[in-house]
């Protein structure tokens, strides 16, 4: 096959895909992307037989055809070859002449056989979502997935299509986040799935800011198309938790927050809390919310907030960094914190359909 | 073997730990995740929990572990590990609740036999302990009452009270009874607990053979998943830096994990010559308790209480005789018993008198009086023998007339009591170590050499020990 393609182009392809590609030497072809050639497109795939991504960039196609390459290793020639139109020219053992201006490589390939090919989908269930509601819901969930393997079903993210809404939900034990979107489809596609983390992480990247993605679930597996970019991964088996019962009943106290100035506060004290007793400490006066955080031989830090506060003076202690993440992925203005009492998980809420559970920590 | 509880008591006993997890968590919290849990399972290792579904699990393990696991140890008295059966339909588990019984009690068999195969082979080598070393055999007296209560209190509740429990004590005073004791109460309570029981040297040569043999995980396995750990001697552990290493992390991974270590020694863990300090200071965290010389009141009761074993009859005055003249060790005691025993026995029945014990337990006796020489008396004997004023033994003057009696002073001295160098060099007028270690060599060559002084050295010795 022979083609040229400009750099920016290539380049952007090969971005898209190369994440996936494994670092694990036990399958060589799996470090390689395949390339395909044909009707003016050119098609990379790379996969990791657990999650696989696809993309295609114009392209001059001169001979079609088709071969695979180390991935990694064509990213780093293309993105430092000038900008200018790239010449790639694969004989039929798999070897690439790449050429672009003055510069000249060859490299070794690996014939398209090997390539493992893309599950193909049947009779899945489809559905439409805005891309950037998508993204903007993995943004508020999925820094809460549990990276501990022997939970596995808890390493992705909970996709609930059930009575118009997705709802998709990440938890590790100690917290938990959850966000509810619009989407419309017929009732006999309810569903549930979980999306394995590494997918996630992939679609994040993949999403846009306008238009839909195509989202096709089939029996253990699941694909997203967005535009020219496909993106397939398996699914983790296994029930999803009831997460509803992790979900506290009516909130005693609600104390409405200035989400960047209570998350800066918090990440200043946290500096003094140790990596042993890990928590901040807050403690609720009337219009006022005092932060604070000590380690012995060390030190200790406070400071406190004016909020509008009439409940009871209590406090209650977080883990400063599951308290802040929901605050970084965030975007409103205001947040709302409901609390029980001392020993009851307090949850996050913000105007729109988003919560997130906290688990406190003993005030010792 | 009752290895599982009966499943009509588990109510109850998850009631009690419901209970006591409710003065820990808020209402909330306990309505929430305590309420649908059931005990389907309770052996000495784990206990069974049934939740609904993985929820409970995934948020008990996460958040209420500790609090659980605490409220286990105080109604079970002894820490569990805490398992979870789900299931994951609840709707059919409730509707099922009036037949699940027997699948879980036939569940419940099955565990238990196989806990049962792995108990019996187990228990020869978990023990090693002479059977007849309990509690009720140990004669209590105001000298070991303090070591045998800690021992008593750690065999009640292992790792609760005293851990580690550290037992020092001069030769034949108890301590291996004591251990045994412990071990063989654990065993006899708790049907199942792992306990081993050791001396260092066993510990050192397994260690040596695991390394040759590249089998330490074995080794650590078998050490490090023991719930009680009895290591008898370990002053033999001096010295040997590896083996030292090795128990270090031993002692810490049961340590942390909440088992009962007890130690024994023939002296305090500080003065065990080149122990490290990590393990010394280890050794002292729990409690240290002393064997000490029981008092003679004490030795009679030992000896009655011996007598009654053997079933032998004495009369009165050979307990006093034996308790009065042997002092210093319990297992010489016995010793002498045994002897006076078999000589009943062969004079059919009849109790020796006391000029027949006498000659009965010369040498036994002759020992024993070699502990009790004071190196005043040596030095008394020396001088009187060279016809030189005491005050010349700890004098600095050192004429070839006073300085050889002097060292043979120190000779006799060294040899005859259990003083160190420096102290014998004390007593000699503030002479140091080496003055001694010179005397003592000087004297022995000359022993060798020259039958003057052989002639006079052994007959101060007879003296001094008769």
């Amino acid at each position: 096959m022979k083609f040229s393609v400009s750099k920016e182009k290539l380049l952007a392809g090969l971005q898209t895909v190369q994440n996936v590609v494994s670092t694990r030497t036990t399958l060589p072809i799996l470090s390689n992307v395949l390339l395909q050639a044909e009707n003016g497109q050119l098609r990379l795939t790379t996969t990791d037989l657990d999650v696989g991504v696809s993309g295609s960039v114009d392209a001059l196609i001169e001979r079609p055809g088709s071969t695979t390459l180390p991935a990694r290793r064509l990213a780093t020639i293309v993105r430092e070859l000038p900008a200018a139109e790239i010449q790639i020219d694969v004989d039929s053992k798999n070897v690439a002449a790449i050429r672009c201006g003055q510069s000249f490589f060859k490299i070794l390939g690996l014939p398209e056989e090997e390539f493992p090919p893309l599950p193909k989908f049947e009779d899945a269930k489809t559905f439409a979502i805005s891309q950037q509601a998508l993204r903007d819901a993995l943004k508020k969930t999925s820094y809460a997935i549990s990276t501990d393997e022997t939970r596995y079903v808890l390493n992705g993210i909970l996709f609930s299509f059930k009575e118009n809404k997705l709802t998709l939900v990440a938890t590790d034990g100690r917290r938990l986040a959850l966000v509810d979107l619009e989407v419309e489809f017929p009732r006999s596609q309810e569903v549930e799935l979980i999306v394995p983390s590494k997918c996630v992480t992939e679609l994040s990247r993949i999403l846009g800011d306008a238009g839909d993605i195509k989202m096709s679930v089939g029996e253990n597996q699941v694909a997203f198309q967005a535009g020219e970019t496909l993106l397939i991964s398996k699914l983790i088996e296994g029930n999803y938790p009831n997460y509803r019962q992790v979900i506290p009943g009516e909130a005693k106290e609600r104390v409405a927050l200035e989400r960047e100035q209570f998350l800066n506060a918090v990440h200043r004290v946290s500096l003094l809390s140790s990596d042993k007793s890990n928590s901040v400490k807050l403690v609720f006066t009337k219009n006022n919310i005092e932060i604070a955080a000590n380690t012995p031989d060390v030190g200790e830090a406070k400071e406190t907030l004016p909020v509008a506060y009439k409940g009871r003076e209590f406090s209650i202690a977080f883990n400063p960094e599951f308290l802040m993440a929901p605050l970084r992925a965030l975007s409103n203005d205001e947040v709302y914190l409901d609390l029980i009492d001392e020993m009851s998980p307090g949850v996050i809420k913000i105007q729109s359909p988003f919560l997130y559970v906290l688990m406190p920590m003993r005030i010792s | 073997m009752d290895k599982t509880l009966p499943t009509e008591d588990l109510p109850e006993i998850w009631a009690e730990i419901a209970s006591a997890m409710r003065t820990e968590v808020s209402p909330y919290t306990f309505d929430r995740w305590f309420k649908e849990i059931e005990l389907v399972e309770l052996t000495p290792q784990h206990l069974t929990l049934r939740a609904p579904n993985n929820i409970y699990q995934f948020w008990i393990e996460s958040n209420y572990i500790h609090l659980l696991q605490s409220a286990i140890l105080l109604v079970l008295r002894s820490p569990r590990t805490v398992k979870f059966a789900l299931c994951e339909k609840p709707h059919e588990a409730r509707s099922a609740a009036v037949h699940p019984e027997p699948i879980e009690k036939e569940k419940a068999e099955e565990k238990q036999e196989k806990e049962t195969e792995t108990e019996s082979a187990g228990a020869t080598t978990t023990l090693g302990m002479n059977s007849r070393n309990t509690f009720e055999a140990f004669v209590v007296g105001p000298t070991n009452q303090f070591a045998q209560a800690a021992c008593k209190a750690v065999a009640d509740a292992p790792a609760k009270t005293y851990n580690p429990l550290f037992i020092y004590g001069g030769v034949g005073l108890g301590k291996t009874h004591l251990m045994h004791a412990i071990g063989q109460h654990i065993n006899g309570k708790k049907k199942g607990s792992k306990i081993v029981y050791i001396t260092s040297e066993t510990f050192t040569n397994e260690f040596i053979d695991a390394i040759q043999n590249n089998t330490l995980i074995k080794f650590r396995k078998k050490y490090r998943q023991a719930d009680v750990l009895l290591i008898d001697d370990i002053q033999f552990l001096a010295d040997k830096g590896r083996t030292q290493e090795e128990f270090f992390h031993t002692f810490n991974a049961l340590f942390d994990g909440r088992k009962q270590i007890v130690l024994s020694s023939d002296r305090p863990p500080s003065e065990i010559a080149s122990l490290e300090t990590r393990l010394v200071s280890r050794f002292e965290w729990g409690l240290t308790a002393e064997l000490q010389v029981p008092d003679t009141e004490t030795r009679v009761a030992i000896l009655r209480k011996k007598a009654e074993g053997m079933s032998i009859k004495l009369l009165p005055e050979v307990f006093q005789f034996l308790a009065e003249r042997i002092r210093t060790n319990v297992r010489r005691l016995e010793g002498a018993l045994t002897r006076v025993a078999s000589y009943a026995s062969l004079n059919e029945g009849r109790s020796p008198n006391v000029e027949k014990l006498e000659q009965l337990l010369k040498d036994i006796l002759h020992e024993e009086a070699r502990r009790s020489i004071t190196i005043d008396q040596i030095q008394r004997r020396v001088a009187e023998h060279y016809d030189v004023r005491l005050a010349d033994m700890t004098s600095k003057r050192r004429p070839q007339n006073i300085a050889f009696p002097r060292q043979i002073a120190m000779y006799l001295a060294r040899e005859l009591t259990k003083t160190s160098l420096s102290e014998i060099g004390n007593a000699f007028g503030g002479r140091d170590h080496g003055t001694v270690l010179h005397a003592h060599r000087l004297v022995k060559e000359k022993i060798l050499k020259d039958d003057k002084t052989r002639h006079a050295v052994s007959l101060l010795d007879s003296q001094l020990s008769r």
